[in-house]
């Protein structure tokens, strides 16, 4: 199957036209997913100061971990899903937003991050769980977290100033345009629109 | 207000900031979420703590100095960052009901963590371990909890505030 068709087919889903028709959902799904991603952020920055021996330091890192890490998991559920939900709404033009491809990379690249010091660095733990200052590779690994999250933040808010110009007007399928279902939105309408681009 | 608001818009500041808005709203928008995600989680393990759903190897006095502080200056940041906001873009936020509505209980979270933080740091290690065995505590913590949510919520809504229908301002300009 092509994968315009697959898009098309994630658009015409009955749960994607009925967040597309309600006035309320689509906010709704915006302030869980923003939420989510609080307590993602929020909890991961608690574990990389303490990996970068500037915060919680007089606590063992399997502690801290064990306190937070759960909760990072069930906001990440939340944030997953409610993102996927929005993306529903307008797949194609999501799809092809190079905010949106951008965001995935980051979101990607923050899941090898984790792997990776999983793998490596955290296999050591034993040695150096109570150390107030954790190996060379721990604060390297928390840097690049921390830098990623914050990247994904920001390309998350970008992503809204830039769906509704993703594609030209005249694209095939029936194209569902956010703007024109919540007009009065100021956000993402009114916001900074290229000036090159005309507003539909 | 709307003439206050419309007054802001066309001072200097606000005029830069409309002027380069392509990038300095989403970017201040960035760090306010950012500065949220500090402020909630933050609340959120004073509140486990409260809770004993985590830090029980900690005192809560423990658990408030780790992050009472980081909660106290990310809300000065979500301060900072929020009057860009407001001065950025004056009608888009100050006529609208989620704006106000939000203010009023960011104002009611700040003042019940200060309280909270204050009478903490004045009573001895006992009276801290009695109180959080306290039905009436353990309900203020999640019920804070709950405004922080509902402050994110109501952030989210300014960009919508048509939803509040008749109740929003901008209805009647």
């Amino acid at each position: 199957m092509e994968i315009s068709a697959v898009l098309q087919s994630i658009e015409n889903t009955s749960i994607a036209s009925s967040i597309r028709d309600s006035l309320y959902l689509f906010p709704m799904l915006e302030s869980m997913h923003v939420i989510g991603l609080a307590i993602v952020f929020g909890t991961i920055a608690i574990m990389d100061l303490r990996l970068l021996g500037l915060a919680s330091v007089n606590r063992p890192f399997h502690k801290v971990a064990a306190d937070i890490l759960k909760w990072t998991w069930i906001a990440f559920i939340i944030t997953f899903l409610t993102g996927g939900l929005m993306f529903s709404t307008n797949a194609t033009a999501y799809f092809h937003n190079s905010v949106f491809q951008a965001k995935m990379a980051l979101l990607l690249l923050a899941g090898f991050n984790m792997g990776i010091f999983e793998l490596t660095t955290g296999r050591t733990l034993g040695k150096w769980d109570t150390s107030p200052s954790p190996p060379r590779a721990a604060k390297r690994a928390a840097v690049v977290s921390l830098t990623l999250w914050i990247g994904i933040i920001f390309l998350g808010r970008w992503i809204g100033f830039t769906t509704s110009h993703s594609q030209p007007k005249e694209d095939t399928a029936p194209q569902i345009n956010l703007d024109d279902l919540f007009p009065g939105a100021a956000d993402d309408s009114k916001a900074p629109a290229p000036p090159e681009t005309p507003k539909n | 207000m709307n003439e206050f608001a419309l007054w802001l818009s066309q001072t200097y500041p606000s005029v830069l900031i409309q002027t380069h808005n392509s990038w300095m709203i989403p970017t201040i928008q960035s760090i306010h979420i950012a500065g949220i995600g500090i402020v909630l989680v933050s609340v959120f393990m004073m509140d486990l703590r409260i809770l004993g759903l985590a830090g029980r190897d900690q005192t809560l006095r423990q658990t408030t100095s780790r992050f009472g502080p980081w909660l106290m200056w990310a809300l000065v940041a979500l301060l900072v960052t929020g009057a860009l906001m407001v001065i950025g873009e004056p009608v888009r936020e100050l006529v609208t009901f989620s704006f106000w509505f939000k203010m009023v209980l960011v104002a009611v979270g700040t003042v019940i963590a200060a309280i909270f933080l204050r009478t903490l740091k004045r009573n001895d290690q006992r009276w801290e371990e009695a109180v959080t065995e306290r039905a009436s505590i353990k309900l203020m913590a999640v019920f804070t909890f709950l405004v922080w949510l509902a402050v994110i919520v109501l952030g989210r809504l300014i960009a919508y505030d048509h939803i509040w229908g008749a109740w929003s301002p901008a209805q009647r300009l």
